[in-house]
């Protein structure tokens, strides 16, 4: 029985070719780098992330500078105890505009803290000296102290607190 | 004609159908693996989320992370350098040219500690003034068990300048460098300290007390008066700045365990230390990072020798870096060298005989492409098809039988350009740790990943070195003097790099006085971190 073989029909020339090609792809890598660093790990082995890690900024804040930082225009959350501003951005559901603890977005909660009170009158307002908390009890420093340091491991610190006058 | 006429299929059809589908599955199914999966490789650091004005944040290893503790030791039981000679392992091995078990090491380490002893007052100052052998290693290890203090410099200019400042006890040296010391130290009369000399055998009119003497004297073992801790200093260690000056840093126990744990940490599982290997360093022991590698050599079992280029006092122009240099640690009757502790100079004289050699095959060029594009896709192996061809009989007549054991090459003690990096990767196809070090620390102070093949061009027009990956496991890293603006916008921040850490030594003032514990030490270097947490070190301040 004798085999057709052909080569000039159009789908053995096509396969022809394919097969040709390939075999001098394989024989000769291409041996291009991109022009561009990829920027995710699927597009290149040698890839780069495309941004860093974000970054905050230490800032130094004065209640004017704190006050706007209360979430209402969808910006950041900030929240001062004992001159210590804690990024608080990620417990919108607590300290957003309608949290249960939104009173103390933006403003200093040192007080707040000690007593364990969310009520406006714990506040003092922007214009007025920094709350001196003098009048505190050694058990209100305390537990002052123990917020401070849930907050410390939950959010960022990302500034500290001064007068109006001091910055 | 019609459709049907354009479809005619026959045999050949089937038959090149069939070879067409294999060809298509040996194109797209047979690509290498890489060594490291990329995803590893776009986070290397865990960077801090906050930081001061003018700094970087503070960058951590990705495996160690923010909230980690540092390892401290390589093993639980390893508080004082000497818990490095483990006695429950007795196999021996050979230093430098000694062959020698644990045991009769720690013998002999507490016989040298109890002859000094009774020689020099408590609370003395011994200088080191010796280049790599074994009596430094037991020197190191008996005045850090009798609690003695030593000096070591990391070159002869700086002697004068010491004996100045902190006049010592004794001087241990070798005869070769005798001469220079006695001048150093002038009059006969003036001189209070003592003098022991290594290979010391005639007698002379200034006493010199024989090294060898000191410890067959102290053959009946006297334990140290107090035990040593490990976070006590035992070593300072004097080293010049870029600029010209000169900085000592203070280093305890701790420092050194600590070294030897960010050391080991830089091979992975697959190609660890243990005691079938032989390490060869071209780091002198006079250096605290020098003394960390052949500190890990000693803990792990393995073999250790240094190069000749390592040799500090000695007359004449130090040794070039190259391939004889490395050739000569066969001379040294230790087994075949499997990790090589190199400088960059070493690594790029020995890619270009290599690839001289290799040259002259006329599969080169084939292979050359063939091994950049498997490169490209992160993988690289010495046991390649292009290996038995061209590159392995290359190797083999540049390093002869090193060239079959050596396993990992770490590269330190200089900035390698970044053009010399793939040449050696593709020559030498194991695989290759670029380190950065700095005289203040025991350990690496940046280490790239062992697996990581990536090549990342420089984004910056003047070439860079090529980059050191991140920071090793037990330090954390920050820049300062970074430019606030340009950071906040997203560009990579570049400063001078400030270390921490338990692997870093305490800097001394100019009169001797030591720094707070743990402070951040400027190394006086400038650096840039890269989106993926690796760090390209840039040059001097």
């Amino acid at each position: 029985m004798a085999y057709t073989l052909d080569f000039s029909t159009p789908v053995n020339s096509a396969l022809l070719i394919y097969i040709l090609f390939s075999v001098q792809k394989i024989i000769f890598p291409s041996t291009s780098t991109p022009k561009a660093i990829p920027t995710e790990f699927k597009h290149g082995y040698s890839w780069m992330p495309k941004e860093h890690p974000p970054t905050v900024l230490f800032k130094t804040y004065t209640p004017k500078t704190l006050e706007p930082f209360d979430g209402k225009s969808g910006g950041r959350i900030l929240l001062a105890i004992n001159g210590i501003v804690f990024d608080v951005t990620a417990g919108r559901n607590f300290y957003g505009p309608d949290g249960m603890y939104g009173n103390f977005a933006g403003r200093d909660a040192s007080r707040g803290m000690a007593k364990q009170s969310f009520d406006l009158d714990m506040l003092t307002a922007i214009d007025q000296p920094l709350d001196k908390l003098q009048d505190l009890r050694p058990d209100e420093i305390e537990n002052m102290k123990g917020w401070i340091d849930h907050f410390s491991n939950k959010y960022i610190i990302c500034g500290k607190l001064v007068d109006n006058d001091a910055a | 004609m019609t459709i049907s006429d354009y479809l005619v299929t026959d045999d050949l059809t089937v038959l090149l159908g069939f070879i067409g589908v294999s060809v298509f599955l040996l194109q797209n199914l047979y690509k290498p693996q890489p060594l490291v999966h990329p995803i590893l490789l776009g986070r290397q650091s865990d960077a801090g989320r906050v930081r001061n004005p003018g700094e970087s944040a503070i960058y951590r290893n990705y495996g160690t992370g923010l909230m980690g503790r540092f390892p401290v030791r390589p093993d639980k039981d390893v508080n004082v350098a000497t818990d490095f000679v483990k006695p429950e392992f007795d196999a021996p091995r050979t230093l430098w040219s000694t062959k020698i078990t644990n045991t009769q090491l720690k013998a002999r380490v507490s016989a040298f500690g109890s002859g000094i002893a009774k020689l020099v007052p408590e609370d003395s100052i011994v200088l080191i003034l010796l280049n790599d052998c074994i009596e430094f290693i037991i020197t190191d290890l008996a005045l850090s068990e009798q609690s003695i203090a030593s000096i070591t410099l990391s070159s002869p200019k700086l002697l004068a300048r010491v004996l100045e400042m902190h006049p010592p006890n004794a001087i241990i040296t070798d005869k070769t460098f005798l001469p220079h010391v006695l001048a150093a130290t002038g009059d006969a009369h003036e001189r209070n300290h003592t003098l022991i000399v290594v290979d010391w055998s005639q007698p002379s009119e200034i006493p010199i007390h024989s090294w060898d003497a000191i410890e067959s004297q102290g053959k009946v073992p006297q334990a140290p008066k107090n035990a040593p801790q490990p976070g006590s200093a035992y070593t300072v260690s004097f080293f010049e700045t870029p600029s010209g000056g000169v900085q000592c840093v203070q280093l305890s126990h701790e420092n050194f365990t600590s070294g030897v744990t960010a050391i080991k940490a830089l091979f992975p599982s697959a190609i660890n230390i243990s005691t079938l290997d032989t390490i060869v360093s071209s780091h002198s022991l006079s250096t605290p990072y020098g003394r960390a590698i052949a500190y890990a050599a000693l803990f792990e079992g393995a073999s250790f020798a240094t190069l000749p280029s390592t040799g500090i006092f000695h007359d004449g122009d130090t040794p070039a870096l190259d391939v004889a240099d490395i050739l000569s640690a066969t001379k040294f009757p230790i087994p075949s060298p499997t990790v090589l502790f190199l400088k960059p100079e070493h690594v790029q004289s020995l890619t270009s005989s290599v690839i001289d050699r290799a040259k002259k095959s006329f599969l080169f060029p084939l292979a050359w492409r063939h091994k950049f594009a498997s490169l490209t896709e992160g993988f690289v192996t010495k046991d390649s098809l292009w290996d038995r061809t061209v590159f392995g009989s290359a190797r083999e007549d540049v390093l002869g039988k090193m060239a079959d054991t050596v396993k990992a090459v770490v590269i330190s003690g200089g900035l390698l350009p970044s053009d010399a990096l793939v040449p050696a990767r593709l020559a030498l196809s194991i695989p290759l740790i670029n380190t950065y070090a700095h005289g203040s620390a025991t350990g690496p102070l940046f280490a790239t990943h062992a697996f990581d093949l990536q090549m990342l061009p420089s984004s910056s027009p003047a070439t860079e070195a090529a980059h050191v990956g991140a920071p090793s496991v037990n330090v954390e890293i920050k820049l300062i003097n970074v430019k606030d603006n340009v950071v906040e916008q997203g560009a990579d921040p570049i400063g001078e790099i400030l270390v921490r850490g338990p692997s870093v030594g305490n800097m001394l003032s100019a009169d001797g006085e030591a720094g707070e514990k743990n402070a951040w030490v400027h190394t006086g270097k400038t650096a840039r971190v890269m989106t993926n947490g690796a760090f390209k070190v840039l040059g001097s301040v």
